[in-house]
């Protein structure tokens, strides 16, 4: 059986190399039903043309999410090779019953990013030089524009302080204990603070296509 | 409130990953038995997501993560398959002269004899066991090319091709790394001496797959920059000519 695995893997390969053609047709399916379950499939089974169908999809959003954390470039790279080479070794840990593949590696994404900014190392550096708050601002606003109007709206209804609290619980990659820190608030409130705009947000996202 | 109520209530939190110690453990815990949280994580996650547009992708980041999954050649080989007619899998003629004119050196390599291969059976391989497997019975199929590179005497990688085209290159312990901005490229030599890239091995080689389909008097292995070139610009580090 396990040959017989291998030879499909292996003429996955042959198919790319010869007719790159006939696989972006089989990626462009995606756009339309249940792709990614499908796209999964074939990362399970060797298929390195969809892994690369992925990274081209969505490498961009991943990079920009961990460079946003991270704000750092190098740091942002490493998390993008993290998130796809951990999904190349274990595509089985995507359910495509919980949510799309651009959700599910921009979570790991996010979360090894985290992982890193929270480390001990960093927090010191970051400390040491924090990062540079004017010039983050013209890119949080070329951000902003860049999101789907849909979302621009919905954030825009949120309150001034649910906003802040979510932006920079999830942008700096901050515990909420930090961002009332940050903030000056008691905790409970930046608590639910966060959670009463994330409601606000999935009531007013819901149905929205990623 | 219950267990449930109460963790339930940090799952906004959560999918933001602004938990962390104690509530962290307990929710990500309470999320290995709980279905109803698990997709009202969903949504939240959904929600994360979107806040994130979309960008294109980092230009070098997918040669990366091709050679960190090993056997990347596959996939920079598509992209060089520029120098391959997509239809028949023979090289486009103009490209294939001035290929040919670029990679003399490789072919005064072939005559010279610098680095004679020999067929042999695919011993002391390193790298993926499942394409090494492949290899291995494609090396046994009738009419398939088996030939070694040779360095000092000793092979450095061994290269299968089927008759019906499907190629295989299996490095040995005895091919070094090269630097990350590097990487080892595979040329195929056709009998009448054009030279056509047949994919990119990264800069740690592990056993890859190529294809091609035409006739062959043999192959050469060349360092480049990663990516790797159309027409070769580094290094003949060995040739191979079948026995
Ligand atoms: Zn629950």
């Amino acid at each position: 059986m396990q040959s017989a695995r291998l030879q499909s893997g292996h003429y996955g390969n042959v198919a790319y190399l010869t007719s790159p053609v006939h696989v972006s047709a089989a990626w462009s399916m995606s756009d339309s039903n249940t792709p990614d379950a499908l796209l999964a499939e074939r990362v399970a089974n060797r298929d390195q043309f969809a892994l690369e169908a992925l990274f081209e999809q969505y490498g961009g959003a991943v990079k920009a999410v961990a460079l946003r954390v991270l704000r750092n470039e190098a740091l942002a790279d490493d998390v993008v090779q993290d998130t796809f080479v951990g999904f190349w070794n274990a595509p089985e840990k995507y359910d495509a019953g919980r949510g799309s593949l651009r959700t599910f590696l921009l979570t790991i994404a996010h979360r090894r990013a985290v992982d890193i900014v929270r480390s001990e190392v960093a927090r010191a550096r970051r400390e040491e030089k924090p990062p540079d708050p004017d010039h983050y601002d013209v890119a949080d606003e070329v951000w902003t524009r860049n999101l789907a109007e849909q979302v621009r709206n919905a954030l825009d209804e949120l309150a001034e302080g649910e906003r802040e609290a979510i932006s920079l619980a999830y942008f700096s990659g901050l515990s909420y204990v930090e961002v009332a820190k940050r903030l000056g608030e008691p905790e409970g409130t930046v608590k639910s603070r966060i959670r009463s705009g994330m409601k606000k947000l999935a009531a007013s996202l819901s149905g929205a296509t990623a | 409130m219950t267990n449930h109520n109460l963790l339930h209530e940090l799952l906004p939190l959560y999918a933001l990953d602004s938990l962390e110690g104690d509530e962290l453990h307990a929710v990500r815990s309470h999320l290995h038995s709980c279905d109803t949280c698990l997709r009202e994580l969903a949504r939240y996650s959904a929600v994360t997501s979107k806040l994130v547009p979309d960008e294109p992708a980092p230009t070098h980041g997918w040669e990366r993560i091709a050679s960190a999954i090993g056997n990347g050649a596959d996939i920079p080989l598509g992209r060089a398959s520029e120098v391959i007619d997509l239809e028949e899998g023979r090289p486009r003629a103009s490209r294939a002269v001035t290929l040919l004119t670029a990679m003399a050196a490789v072919a005064a390599l072939v005559f010279a004899g610098i680095a004679l291969a020999q067929r042999s059976l695919l011993n002391d391989l390193t790298g993926d066991s499942a394409v090494i497997a492949a290899a291995e019975q494609a090396a046994s199929s009738p009419g398939a090319y088996v030939g070694d590179f040779l360095v000092d005497g000793s092979s450095i990688a061994q290269v299968v091709l089927t008759e019906d085209g499907h190629g295989f290159v299996v490095p040995t312990e005895d091919l070094e790394p090269l630097m990350p901005q590097r990487t080892y490229q595979l040329w195929v030599i056709t009998s009448d001496e054009q030279v056509i890239s047949g994919g990119v091995l990264g800069n740690e080689p592990r056993a890859s797959t190529f294809t091609w389909t035409g006739d062959v008097s043999g192959f050469a292995l060349t360092r480049e920059v990663a990516g790797g070139v159309v027409i070769s610009e580094g290094d003949v580090v060995a040739v191979a000519t079948e026995a």
